[in-house]
């Protein structure tokens, strides 16, 4: 399990953070006490740090400097300092990545996730597995039995989404919300429509009703 | 200074001057000096006040040569009591004391307001920050809400958030040095981050979005370009036509379009020379004519802003602020009923700002 640390004063902030990130399967550690910082952070041996610039006492950037200078644990400066000119500061001492308050929660998971899988130097988990129906992020298809289809942008989103949520009822709404996170700006009736050719597909590969339509709800898969 | 100016500033001087030489010819001619002489005398007298007076005429025109050079190079106007070299005759310098003064006084008043600018900007800036804390606990908790009601609260909270922002940019366009950076931007990626920050109001109000090919990159400052983008995005969803036929034919009774199309924005971008232009295309209410050029003023809010509330007049004025900042040429056409396009022309790759912020980013 990754472990997080997070360097942030406001409180509710804090809690919120970590029990997000808990809920993600990480290991979190908070820090509270914001003095000798740099010992606590040996101590604890995080594998990645979301430090909040504005701390009691003393400034973040200092403290990015300085952690940087001793390790080269990767660093996610977050902020409410928003202009081009801090974030540049923020990531010439030594943040590997800057990301201002408010932050969407999917984009700072994701931020996180791909920081963390660069300094691993793992690659990301590119197949999904549900019911006997593998879906290949990279290449866009999805196969059963050896058979494959390729898939749209679109239609890829929609059953990487719905395979993750596995059993779980996916509003429109919340769909639609996944897409336009992912630079797809489609509206309600596009979504029935990718819907349909996705369900077709399926239905190709011998799986015709495995996305369920919930009404009133959402989908099922 | 024209001769004629010189000659009716002096002409006390010069009837002056001819009375007292008519009448010393007058006396002479009285106690019988001859005519020969007299006129002698008076050719003389002549010659000399004609050359007195035109070296100081010269020397006048030439030392308000010098001040009016001096004006020029002047950054601020108003320092120019203290740039002037000091006059010699007593009169002008008391003269030139009280100007002085003056100008010392305005001095510290221009420096005062400028601290309080100064401070008051600060001031926001530091406010917009800490207010962000808050608005960031309350995204991270509402969470925990069922769907609904979480798009409802971050739809509010997006609309917090974009008022926060207006109020930082307008503290920001005061003093922009400190905060701006051009440099090599993706134009794909300014537009998407504009679309995710407004993701809820657009997806609320059932905006289409459809893009073109926006594989560009632009030389510009990164964040400024996504705010002045989503200001853009803002006012396409505020000002979308609502397609219900009722409301069409309450608000105009001519309009026999029944099925209005579905409210959607159109990004596309072109290089033009060395320049790349991107136009944001609404299908919305668009501006009556007669606004059209008031709609960069600042308060301006205009019929379509009364008629639909929440407008602030803010976003299209700092728009144009910024813009005018970053050397992006902005210009809007609109067609009542029809829609609006705004087109941004971003600067081309040579400019002094690039060239010193690049260096800046190689360092």
């Amino acid at each position: 399990m990754q472990k997080i640390m997070i360097i942030e004063d406001d409180p509710l902030i804090r809690e919120e953070m970590s029990l997000l990130l808990e809920n993600e399967g990480y290991e979190v550690v908070s820090v509270t006490r914001f003095t000798q910082i740099p010992d606590q952070i040996r101590d604890c041996a995080p594998d990645l740090i979301l430090l909040d610039l504005g701390l009691p006492g003393q400034d973040g950037l200092t403290l990015c400097a300085r952690i940087r200078k001793s390790s080269a644990l990767p660093i996610i400066i977050v902020t409410s300092r928003d202009s081009s000119a801090d974030e540049f500061r923020g990531l010439s001492l030594g943040g590997d990545d800057y990301i201002t308050k408010p932050y969407d929660v999917p984009v700072l998971l994701a931020r996180i996730k791909a920081v963390l899988r660069r300094s691993s130097g793992l690659p990301e988990a590119d197949m999904l597995a549900v019911n006997g129906l593998q879906l290949s992020l990279t290449r866009g298809t999805v196969s059963r039995n050896g058979r494959s289809i390729e898939l749209t942008r679109n239609e890829l989103k929609i059953l990487a989404h719905l395979m993750t949520h596995a059993g779980e009822i996916v509003s429109r709404a919340d769909l639609i919300d996944v897409l336009w996170e992912n630079q797809i700006y489609i509206d309600d009736n596009t979504l029935s429509v990718n819907i349909t050719r996705l369900r077709t597909k399926l239905a190709d590969l011998g799986m015709p009703d495995c996305i369920r339509t919930r009404r009133g709800l959402g989908y099922q898969l | 200074m024209t001769i004629g100016e010189f000659i009716s500033d002096r002409l006390d001087k010069i009837m002056l001057f001819l009375c007292c030489t008519a009448a010393a010819a007058l006396l002479l001619w009285a106690t019988g000096t001859s005519p020969g002489v007299i006129i002698l005398l008076l050719l003389f007298l002549f010659l000399i006040f004609t050359v007195t007076q035109t070296s100081e005429y010269l020397k006048c025109r030439r030392h308000l040569s010098e001040l009016n050079a001096l004006m020029q190079g002047l950054d601020q106007k108003y320092l120019f009591f203290e740039c002037a070299p000091s006059p010699c005759s007593v009169y002008e310098q008391k003269l030139f004391e009280l100007m002085r003064d003056s100008g010392r006084a305005m001095i510290g008043a221009v420096s005062d307001a400028q601290a309080s600018m100064q401070e008051y900007r600060e001031y926001i800036e530091s406010w917009v920050h800490e207010v962000k804390t808050p608005i960031t606990a309350a995204r991270l908790t509402c969470r925990h809400l069922d769907s609904d009601s979480r798009r409802r609260f971050s739809a509010e909270l997006e609309q917090i958030e974009a008022h926060v922002e207006r109020a930082l940019y307008y503290a920001r366009v005061q003093s922009p040095e400190h905060d701006c950076i051009v440099c090599q931007v993706s134009l794909a990626d300014v537009v998407s981050q504009a679309v995710a920050n407004h993701r809820t109001l657009l997806i609320q109000s059932h905006m289409q979005i459809e893009t073109g090919d926006l594989d560009f990159t632009i030389y510009t400052d990164r964040k400024w370009a996504v705010f002045i983008l989503g200001q853009l995005l803002q006012n396409a969803s505020r000002y979308r036509r609502i397609p219900s036929p009722q409301t069409a034919a309450a608000e105009s009774p001519h309009a026999p379009d029944p099925d209005v199309s579905p409210p959607s924005i159109l990004l596309t971008a072109r290089p033009l020379g060395r320049q790349i232009q991107l136009t944001v295309s609404d299908n919305g209410i668009g501006i009556p004519a007669h606004e059209l050029s008031r709609v960069f003023d600042r308060g301006f809010t205009g019929s379509n802003g009364r008629l639909r509330g929440g407008s602030t007049g803010m976003g299209l004025y700092l728009c144009r602020k910024l813009a005018s900042m970053l050397e992006i040429d902005l210009q809007i056409a609109s067609e009542e009923q029809k829609g609006t396009a705004v087109t941004l022309t971003f600067p081309a790759k040579q400019t002094a700002d690039v060239a010193n912020n690049r260096n800046l980013t190689e360092l």
